[in-house]
């Protein structure tokens, strides 16, 4: 392989972990604060696409839509997060874990069923803003303006993200509630509001990822789960709970997958690449290369 | 003969509702073709005989995979590959190789036992929650191959024209040989839940720490029943490519797990038949509503397993069972505000399974009649010790960074002796108890037991030496009874869990119940065990530990959070058993009346070395002891 496709595939491949990052990010973070795993992670991803096709196509328009969506399908997505965390995990919390993974594994049959039933099963597309199209000339290729805006994002949310957790009062009890969750309730902190705090954040996190990857692929009712799968991957390669975990992960799978279809024969089984990397990582790490095995 | 007929009501009941649900099965052709005579321009009554046959293996999916949701605790959403690799192992031996269909049949568990022990194996490595994310991706992996494989599987086209030979086609034929295929799997898997097989992995399902520490290796016990579950689910995948003569890959697809998630949680984990009573109104369901309106009845179906998660755990199945307890309730709370309490007690276990309301009666009326018998105080003395020592420790040290927290003890315990260590807080004790019975490794010195060394020994085989230890944390199998914590314990312990046949219920029951009826337990044996009195879950592991044969008993703060009456009460039942059962007691205690109370020999452990050792009077008159020990309990005293 050329030196000039090695770093346009490494580049595609980057892009690919930007938007893994920022959804396993949300997954991991509730993971860690509340021992909870959300299947509905995914669900809220594809919701937050179809808000911001609706936004874009019936709304506002491209140029204004999208970062109009940016902002509202999070939104909206972290107060359907509140809604499930109040309404569905209070009361099983502390019952079998099992019961946890049953509600919220309910709970994306309902949203597939609920956005089929509104949005119809045809796969639908969005553009952002014209000036995130277009190339950067890299190496005499021209890569996707839009890739590098992904990129950029990703970025930002993690920085924001290690800030709010290392410099706030708010990520100090996460933090908190990571390491001791008995310690934290001993210690006045409200934690069912915290709990449901975490819950947005996450479930924001899904839906922001949600709205960034539509413009490169599309919006389909398939997609959450592909995304669900991915962020399993992801975290599974870098431990739940863990940010750099959830960075770490998503670069590797990102990589894996842009290598992986870079040439016809090996494109089918990109993602069975994927699963390749998490049996290694798991024969030799079980519990992933930057989590804590469970108690 | 008798043997094999129920012994209670319950069972009678449930036995009518079989016989009565199995005649349906065999005469629901007959019933279709009634059905077609009456209303014969009704198209959908040609279609009775077909549904039926995708109820039965729907029925038979779902079954196999409560063997792992309701039975072992585990949730895994690969069930759906297993059972599309059935279908596809059917479908490809028919049409690749031209082999017979009831061939591919019988193929179809074997090919898909191999693929659920090697996924198993991967997904195993993790444990719980990363294990279902684990099943997923596998799930997912299988369906990307099935999808991606054009040359072998048909890609996304799948396949389909399947040669079955006329005879078989018919729609009655096939739905009999369904029937039957089906009804055999029920067999054999009612016959693993009730084996010492099943024992192990209602043990597990309860409490996996505690399962291990009598002896089972849970992975080992996850993996097999993980591969059994796949081999039936590969069956009913088998079945289905059958009788609809196709396999394609969103057979394998995660959304297909809905299915036995759905049918499993309204049939009720709880139950063996639950999920076919599930299958039946799932099929129903997916007629009615699923076939004209899809996206709705998805959104039933999650609405289905919120509800069960909700509100009903049991499934809908037991939702008349909920509605009599609470009457139960109601009617228990009307008898308490009788005075005749003493008789409830057994009037609430004569009635035997109706499990909350007999135990708050029962509750009651045991506090009233423990308060109402003369304290039978322990009298006899255990017989002196013959002076044979059983653990020796000598010279044992562990350090935590630069803390030393045992740091050179040497220790001998006498068989037959009832030995105490005491000492003030961060003296050590618990670090040595780790220390003998493996929990941490020391950084030198030895443990002889028994004339044996088992210095670093893993914890399991410390057990298996003869060193039971009691929990700090009351430790015990919450929903099974009273009788099964100890039968199971013994089961996995002397190795017959590994059997899938025999009952586990009528094996060692009479020497759990004469052990339990040693231990004052005898009238609780058909109760869960969770919802003894803390004190009693003591007994309980009490009992655990010599059933598991246990020579030298360590307990570390056996009173701790026990009221003074409890207290009292738990340590005469120590002292009793210990004599009776000529066992060696080796124990750490904080309340000094327990431990002048019930010691023979004491050790006076301090920052981690021994400060004195003798008998209760010359501990008691030791000036040391007195200045850096009692002397501070009798000033607070």
């Amino acid at each position: 392989m050329a030196l000039d496709s090695l770093v346009l595939f490494t580049l595609a491949g980057l892009s690919l972990a930007a938007v893994y990052f920022i959804v396993t990010a949300g997954l991991s973070l509730v993971f860690g604060a509340l021992r909870v795993i959300n299947m509905a992670h995914g669900s809220l991803y594809m919701l937050a696409a179809f808000v911001a096709w609706f936004v874009v196509a019936k709304v506002a328009g491209a140029e204004f839509g999208f970062w109009g969506a940016l902002l509202a399908a999070p939104l909206f997505t972290a107060l359907i997060g509140a809604l499930i965390e109040i309404l569905v995990l209070r009361p099983v919390y502390g019952r079998e874990h099992l019961l946890q993974l049953l509600g919220t594994y309910a709970l994306t049959l309902v949203f597939a069923g609920a956005v089929r039933l509104v949005f119809g099963p045809d796969v639908r597309s969005y553009s952002a803003p014209g000036f995130l199209y277009g190339g950067v000339p890299v190496m005499g290729h021209s890569f996707a303006r839009y890739n590098l805006f992904l990129m950029a994002v990703a970025v930002v949310i993690a920085t924001t993200l290690y800030l709010v957790l290392t410099r706030t009062g708010l990520g100090r009890n996460i933090r908190a509630a990571i390491s001791d969750p008995e310690l934290l309730a001993a210690s006045g902190v409200d934690v069912p509001r915290l709990f449901t705090t975490v819950f947005m954040i996450g479930t924001g996190l899904a839906g922001l990822g949600g709205v960034l990857v539509a413009p490169i692929g599309s919006v389909d009712p398939g997609m959450d789960a592909n995304a669900l799968i991915n962020a399993f991957a992801v975290s599974v390669i870098g431990g739940l709970g863990s940010l750099v975990g959830s960075f770490v992960g998503a670069v590797i799978v990102g990589l894996v997958l842009s290598f992986g279809s870079a040439n016809s024969y090996t494109a089918p089984w990109a993602t069975a690449f994927v699963f390749a990397a998490m049996a290694i990582v798991l024969t030799l790490r079980p519990w992933g290369l930057f989590g804590r095995p469970e108690q | 003969m008798s043997r094999f007929l129920p012994a209670t009501r319950a069972g009678w009941v449930r036995l009518g509702l079989v016989a009565a649900s199995s005649l349906v099965l065999l005469l629901l052709p007959l019933l279709a073709s009634l059905h077609e005579w009456i209303d014969p321009d009704n198209a959908s009554a040609r279609y009775d005989v077909i549904l039926g046959t995708e109820a039965v293996v729907l029925g038979l999916w779902a079954v196999s995979f409560n063997l792992m949701l309701g039975y072992t605790g585990m949730v895994s959403f690969a069930h759906a590959a297993y059972y599309g690799v059935g279908a596809y192992t059917v479908a490809l031996y028919n049409t690749r190789f031209h082999g017979h269909i009831l061939v591919g049949l019988a193929l179809a568990p074997l090919i898909t036992g191999a693929f659920g022990l090697v996924t198993g194996l991967v997904a195993l490595r993790a444990a719980r929650l990363y294990f279902s994310l684990l099943t997923l991706a596998i799930s997912q992996l299988l369906f990307v191959i099935a999808f991606e494989w054009y040359d072998f599987t048909g890609g996304d086209n799948g396949v389909h024209n399947l040669q079955i030979p006329d005879d078989i086609l018919q729609p009655r034929t096939l739905y009999y040989i369904t029937v039957a295929v089906v009804a055999g799997c029920l067999a054999l898997m009612y016959g693993l839940i009730r084996s010492p097989l099943g024992a192990a992995l209602m043990a597990i399902r309860e409490n996996r720490q505690r399962a291990s520490s009598v002896g089972l290796n849970v992975k080992a016990y996850e993996l097999a029943v993980f591969t059994i579950a796949a081999a039936f689910a590969g069956v009913a995948g088998g079945l289905y490519a059958m009788y609809d003569q196709q396999a394609f890959p969103l057979l394998l697809y995660w959304s297909a797990n809905a299915q036995p998630i759905v049918i499993t949680l309204l049939g009720g984990t709880g139950t063996f038949l639950g999920p076919v009573v599930g299958a039946v109104i799932f099929t129903w369901m997916s007629v009615s509503i699923g076939r004209s309106f899809p996206y709705q009845f998805d959104i039933v179906l999650g609405a289905i397993v919120l509800a069960v998660v909700l509100i009903a755990p049991g499934g809908f199945v037991s939702i008349p069972e909920i509605f009599i307890r609470l009457r139960a309730r109601f009617r228990t709370a009307e008898r308490i505000s009788r005075p005749e309490l003493a008789g409830l007690g057994g009037a609430a276990s004569s009635r035997g399974e109706s499990a909350g309301d007999a135990i708050a009666a029962l509750d009651v009326a045991r506090v009233v009649a423990v308060e109402a018998a003369s304290p039978e105080v322990f009298q006899a003395e255990p017989p002196p010790s013959d002076g044979q020592v059983l653990l020796k420790l000598d010279q044992l040290s562990r350090y935590f960074g630069g803390l030393r927290a045992v740091d050179g003890v040497s220790l001998e315990v006498r068989r037959g002796d009832l030995h105490a260590i005491i000492g003030p807080n961060g003296a050590g004790k618990s670090t040595l108890f780790n220390l003998v019975t493996g929990r941490l490794k020391p950084n030198a010195g030895r443990v002889w037991f028994d004339g044996k060394d088992i210095t670093g020994k893993a914890a399991h085989a410390v057990a298996r030496a003869g060193i039971g230890r009691a929990f700090q944390i009351t430790n015990i199998f919450p929903k099974l009874s009273v009788r099964q914590n100890l039968q199971y314990s013994m089961l996995a312990f002397r190795g017959i869990t590994v059997r899938p046949w025999g009952i586990a219920d009528r094996i060692f029951r009479q020497e759990a119940l004469d052990l339990l009826e040693s231990v004052g337990l005898g009238k609780y044996a058909d109760l869960p065990a969770g919802q003894l009195s803390h004190g009693d879950q003591r007994a309980l592991e009490l009992a655990i530990s010599i059933a598991l044969g246990s020579k030298l008993l360590l307990l570390d703060e056996p009173t701790a959070g026990m009221s003074p009456y409890e207290t009292q009460k738990a340590m005469e039942l120590v002292r009793r058993v210990v004599t009776e059962k000529k066992l060696t007691l080796l124990f750490c205690e904080h309340d000094m009346d327990v431990v002048f109370g019930t010691a023979r020999r004491v050790t006076v452990m301090h920052l981690g070395e021994v400060l004195a050792e003798g008998s209760p009077a010359e501990i008691r008159s030791n000036p040391d002891v007195r200045r850096v020990y009692l002397g501070e309990l009798e000033e607070t005293a």
